[in-house]
């Protein structure tokens, strides 16, 4: 096998491999980028986007450091029998705990009310935007689980793959001599209208 | 069909190498936003701090009743900083104007009691430069730069699309690759389900 086959290979069975993540971070874009006419569709139907499933009389001291944070945002979501396969813990306000436990197809929102000693569990409406753009946001490595640190390191492969995408690309490009002035030409005018945009922005 | 795949496959390269900067600005920004906490460790918690660029006495007159916008669009254009931004007004009656510079953001504070004009901007981090390229979008602004970079990241999107449609197409017409390409696309396919129903 030459070098030549070995880059087209490459190329070719790293796009198959992740093309599912691919085609995901394509599609989640849109949302993203058009957030104000999903957001006036959604607000059209005139539905409550939380709804509220219970409410607890509780009294826990909240720490101030972030892993202690984190497990009272555990303890909270086992108290209220939240089952949560990742969860972040926020300070509100020096009064208000919000736990917020999300999966790609539900998410749920806990309140924490120090000065009332109460908590409210309440979830939240399923959207397909909503969804799109919490798979597109999934990553880091602050959650616990096999399943969770994996998919970060999926999004890592990705990234890198996305890097030797352009590099093998580029070598695929130099090796058909007919395209190299028109090759040339895309890849300046795409430098330098990003550059354009890094400038002027 | 020789001259469909033909174009096909040009298309699928032209696309690329005009588009590889925003390939690469996409990856290596994820990159940092998934390894956000290295960052952390290396900058501390909190938003990115502010440095006081530069202090004057703005004596421009606004015009009766105008409106925050029209505020902040005269002030931006006074000190040559006009772009995209956002504005509101203080508890104390100041105008806090965070004009969104990619490269370096700005935060202008004006003060209409002694007229005080305060610039600053804010510390550069090469994370938060990547993150704020990736979070760019939206038509909103009614700038025109930003107005094309939306565009831009409308094309980026359906290029996307297209590259993994031609994709597909010009492994199908490399009939010795189609065994070892469905099973990476089985593979994947799975592995993505998996965390589809699991995650």
């Amino acid at each position: 096998m030459t070098y030549s086959h070995l880059n087209r290979r490459l190329h070719l069975y790293l796009g198959m491999a992740l093309l599912p993540w691919f085609f995901m971070y394509a599609i989640s874009s849109v949302p993203f980028a058009h957030n104000q006419f999903f957001e006036q569709r959604d607000a059209a139907k005139g539905l409550p986007l939380w709804t509220l499933r219970a409410e607890h009389t509780i009294d826990m001291p909240v720490p101030h450091d972030p892993a202690g944070l984190r497990a009272l945002g555990e303890t909270l979501l086992e108290d209220a029998g939240v089952e949560a396969t990742s969860y972040g813990t926020y300070r509100h306000s020096p009064t208000q705990v919000n736990v917020y436990a999300y999966s790609f197809w539900t998410s749920t929102q806990l309140k924490y009310f120090i000065d009332q000693k109460k908590l409210t569990v309440e979830d939240r409406r399923f959207r397909w935007d909503h969804f799109l753009t919490g798979m597109h946001a999934r990553g880091g490595f602050e959650q616990e689980g096999f399943l969770q640190l994996s998919w970060s390191i999926v999004v890592d492969i990705v990234c890198v793959s996305m890097i030797v995408w352009i590099a093998s690309g580029l070598v695929m490009w130099w090796e058909l001599p007919g395209q190299r002035r028109w090759g040339w030409v895309a890849i300046l005018a795409g430098t330098a209208s990003f550059l354009f945009f890094t400038l002027r922005l | 069909m020789m001259m469909i795949s033909k174009v096909v496959r040009r298309t699928h390269m032209y696309l690329a190498l005009f588009l590889f900067p925003w390939v690469l600005m996409y990856a290596l920004s994820t990159l940092a936003m998934n390894h956000r906490a290295l960052f952390v460790s290396a900058y501390g918690e909190g938003p990115v701090p502010f440095v006081e660029e530069r202090r004057l006495v703005y004596d421009g007159v606004f015009p009766e009743n105008a409106g925050l916008r029209t505020i902040s669009k005269q002030i931006l254009m006074s000190v040559g900083l006009d772009g995209a931004h956002g504005v509101s007004r203080r508890e104390d009656g100041a105008i806090a104007i965070n004009r969104n510079d990619l490269v370096t953001p700005r935060r202008l504070t004006y003060s209409p009691a002694d007229r005080t004009l305060v610039i600053e901007r804010m510390h550069a981090r090469p994370n938060a430069l990547l993150e704020r390229f990736h979070r760019r979008r939206g038509y909103a602004t009614g700038y025109a730069v930003d107005t094309t970079w939306a565009v831009s990241v409308d094309l980026f999107i359906i290029a996307m699309v297209f590259w993994v449609l031609s994709g597909l197409w010009m492994w199908w017409e490399m009939k010795v690759t189609r065994r070892v390409g469905l099973t990476s696309l089985l593979t994947g396919a799975g592995v993505f389900a998996l965390y589809l129903l699991t995650l």
